[in-house]
């Protein structure tokens, strides 16, 4: 490339303006109809104007977000012209790995996976950055929130779940004290106007011990832990918190439609320090995209339940401050949070 | 038998031998490190599986598990540090014997409990993998707390001469274990804001403090000619007789370790407690128990060994981790696009086989490795005292700077070592301390959820037959205790007017 410059520079100017025609309609109908012209534009990776970039997590090796980070970076590299480094920061609760972004310098070489959990860590811990010195860089999914109950228990809709909480008290199960799959339990709770204990646990393994064994009625997790025992018809899936329903699981209903309205979205996608320049925001939106519709990486994210949820950084930012106030509004309501 | 013959020939079609003398090495080379625990030392090796095949990766961090959860009696025995949470019990008679001049003999006999009981673990995971997986299930939240409450009550046996001190420091520990993020609300307690207390205090970290910390202080303050042993310490594994007399206690610590393993939670620490106060009960010899018993040793080190291998089944059959270290493995088989769960046995049958088989080659290799890595680990600890305690506080406090990179880590272990050196001085015995940090949150954490579900009602214990019948046998320990320490205090006061 440097060795070269003109011959590069006139190279990425057609590419882009391939590029930027063919994600006018919806990339997934483009990927068919134009098959070939889309390929030739993905086989050539986006210019950026840095060799490596470290993409930090708060996830230890292993961990949801790590698994994601290393998911992605297999595939991004055949669409950004640039060498990923997955940087696992652990430590305070994931304040180290908010502090190490946040004091990096904002030029698009480090970047931070986000999820719910950064703006919880936030709002949890006084710690001196939090998710407000970060800068939303574009969503790439939606994690699907259910609820769901042990295939050979009574349970066989959320309607009986709600019906037996109403008639008696029922126990339902989160996996961790401050998570969004406890606001979704809590919220549900409110919006059906029965007597449920909600149950905290120490992660999702210890939420499932409870639900098959019948501690509980319902457990409300992620739908990648339960992935074992789905495949293995241990449990039922009631309902999921996302606004749609889930392609693989059609018959499955949303909660709103239940006539609960409690959606819930776990977005997992990247942010930035403060400052990001325009350019580097250019170029994300536009690779997300790409890599969204990258045949290869649709297998990979559809096996693992992930919902393309794709939002470019203009609409990333709201969207972060709008979740942000109601995840502090939830804490202060249950008295988390003074 | 089919399956039997493709296990054997993965032995030879892969590198699996090579991947789990590797795996070993490593793990009991974290394992001997103070505060590098099993789980971290798996994690540093994570990213090394990326490149791996499946089969090959599970096999290393499978291995390095059973490596670490030995490795961590060495330090234990040499410098009375344990190197895992597991090995805290291991502490008790392990230097004892050392301190006797039998440092040699308690290693060798470490090894060969390590390795009874690392077997044991290996056949249960192979072949009991089924039923036992049924029996995690069973265990509810109020059946851990019971659980918790059993392990506390073992602090009686762990007192040492004052029971009423015992307590105290027990109390202590608990209290330590209060810090951090409440386990049911999700507040932060005694954190003062501090991010770095979110997740409470690690118990290696108290324990590296206690004892590694504590030891050396007393050390700087004795002349260095007046502690030097000279005596040249060979390590040997135990005679047939010696054999003969542990096997009572190799058989407790495998069994307790084999439910221990299942309980997700619980892990080594409790297992390694429990079985050193039920070998000490069931011993011929129980008053040589804390006077360099080496049953002492070989009871906790049977145990956390095979808690190695059986803590895999839960994770095997249903995807569900039962310690920090098994939710390393799972990351890795995650990572290899492996899904824990029935269906991981019919569909990656190799996997399954590569890991019995890479399981039983590190475990045969264990008595090789530590026979040739122990002669210098005791060749280490025998240089000039200055020397070795300036070794060991830079080797202790650079493997606690590694494990979060932060200096505020290093901070809590000197603290903790500063009330190491205060209870030492006032006779205040470390190991009920060290339970209370560890049981802590077990205890604390299932019984408010217990509650939670029974909406404030205690009742809900009684309905429990495994809470019920675990809390009958604390209540049991607990009054024994007090009824010996009784005894002897009469038997005592009646010596004084005679």
């Amino acid at each position: 490339m440097l060795a070269s410059p003109p011959h590069g520079t006139t190279g990425r100017t057609q590419n882009d303006m391939r590029i930027s025609r063919a994600f006018f309609g919806a990339a997934a109908f483009l990927a068919a109809a134009f098959g070939s012209g889309l390929t030739l534009a993905a086989d050539t990776p986006l210019a950026y104007p840095h060799r490596v970039v470290t993409l930090v997590t708060h996830s230890s090796p292993g961990g949801g977000s790590d698994v994601f980070l290393r998911d992605l970076v297999r595939h991004l590299r055949k669409h950004i012209d640039a060498t990923f480094i997955v940087e696992n920061v652990s430590g305070g609760s994931g304040t180290r790995a908010l502090a190490r972004v946040a004091n990096a310098s904002p030029d698009g070489s480090v970047l931070y996976a986000t999820t719910p959990t950064y703006i919880l860590t936030s709002l949890l811990s006084q710690a001196e950055n939090s998710y407000d010195d970060l800068e939303p860089l574009v969503n790439f999914f939606t994690d699907s929130e259910i609820v769901y109950t042990r295939a050979d228990g009574p349970f066989m809709t959320l309607r009986d779940v709600i019906d037996h909480a109403r008639a008696g008290r029922g126990r339902w199960g989160a996996a961790n004290p401050a998570s969004l799959e406890r606001q979704a339990a809590e919220q549900l709770k409110r919006a059906a106007w029965v007597d449920a204990a909600v149950v905290s646990h120490e992660g999702g393994g210890d939420l499932m011990i409870n639900v098959l064994n019948g501690t509980l009625d319902i457990g409300v997790g992620e739908i990648g832990e339960t992935r074992a025992q789905l495949e293995a018809g241990q449990i039922r899936i009631l309902a999921v918190f996302n606004p749609h329903r889930m392609a693989a699981f059609p018959d499955v209903p949303t909660v709103q439609e239940y006539g609960y309205d409690v959606v819930m979205e776990k977005f997992r996608g990247l942010a930035g320090p403060k400052g990001l320049p325009p350019e580097i925001i250019a170029i994300w939106n536009e690779a997300a995209q790409r890599l969204l519709a990258d045949p290869e990486y649709v297998a990979s994210y559809e096996a693992e339940n992930l919902f393309a949820n794709f939002q470019s950084h203009d609409d990333y930012a709201p969207f972060i401050a709008e979740f942000a106030g109601d995840t502090e509004g939830f804490l202060r309501e249950t008295g988390v949070i003074p | 038998m089919e399956d039997f013959l493709l296990a054997v020939s993965l032995l030879f079609t892969t590198p699996l031998i090579a991947v789990a003398i590797a795996g070993l090495v490593w793990g009991i080379l974290g394992g001997a490190l103070p505060g590098i625990s099993p789980s971290i030392s798996m994690a540093l090796l994570l990213p090394f599986t990326y490149t791996l095949d499946p089969m090959s990766a599970i096999v290393l961090l499978a291995t390095a598990y059973i490596g670490a959860e030995y490795g961590g009696s060495i330090p234990a025995i040499l410098i009375r540090t344990p190197g895992t949470n597991a090995a805290a019990a291991t502490v008790i008679d392990g230097y004892e014997m050392r301190r006797q001049g039998k440092g040699g003999e308690a290693l060798g006999i470490s090894l060969w409990s390590g390795f009874i009981g690392s077997m044991f673990g290996l056949a249960m995971l192979v072949l009991l993998t089924e039923p036992l997986s049924q029996l995690a299930l069973a265990f509810r939240p109020t059946s851990y707390f019971a659980l918790g409450v059993l392990g506390l009550s073992v602090i009686a046996s762990l007192s040492g001469k004052s029971l009423l001190k015992g307590a105290a420091a027990a109390i202590l520990g608990l209290m330590v274990a209060t810090i951090g993020t409440d386990p049911i609300s999700g507040v932060g307690r005694f954190t003062f804001g501090s991010p770095d207390l979110l997740e409470g205090v690690a118990p290696i970290f108290v324990m590296v403090g206690l004892f590694a910390v504590s030891e050396l202080m007393t050390h700087s303050g004795i002349a260095a000619h007046a502690i030097d042993q000279k005596e040249t310490i060979r390590v040997r594994l135990p005679s047939l007789a010696m054999m003969n007399r542990l096997k009572r206690s190799q058989i407790i610590g495998s069994i307790i370790g084999t439910f221990e393993g299942l309980m997700p939670g619980a892990g080594g620490s409790i297992a390694s407690f429990l079985s050193y106060n039920e070998a000490k009960r069931w011993s011929k010899h129980p008053e040589e128990f804390g006077k360099g018993s080496p049953e002492g040793v070989a009871a906790p080190e049977a145990s956390n060994n095979t808690v190695a291998s059986t803590a895999l089944i839960p994770l095997l059959s249903f995807g569900i981790p039962g310690s920090n270290s098994a939710a390393v493995l799972l990351g890795g088989l995650l990572i290899h696009g492996l899904l824990p769960g029935p269906r991981l046995f019919e569909e990656n049958t190799e996997v399954i086989l590569g890991l019995y088989m890479g399981s039983f080659v590190a475990i045969v290799a264990m008595l090789v490795a530590g026979i040739l890595i122990l002669p210098l680990c005791v060749w280490l600890v025998n240089r000039p005292r200055p020397y070795l305690s300036g070794f060991i506080f830079a080797l202790v406090l650079s493997g606690v700077y590694t494990v979060h990179v932060t200096l505020f880590d290093v901070g809590i272990v000197l603290v903790a070592g500063l009330f190491g050196y205060a209870m030492r001085f006032f006779g205040f015995p470390f190991l009920p301390a060290v339970l209370g940090v560890v049981l802590g949150e077990l205890v604390e954490s299932n019984y408010r959820r217990s509650l939670v579900l029974s909406g404030g009602d205690n009742a809900i214990f009684l309905e429990d037959p495994i809470a019920v019948g675990f809390l009958i046998v604390a209540v049991l320990f607990v009054v024994l205790a007090l009824v010996g320490e009784w005894r002897s205090a009469a038997r005592l006061r009646k010596g004084v007017k005679a």
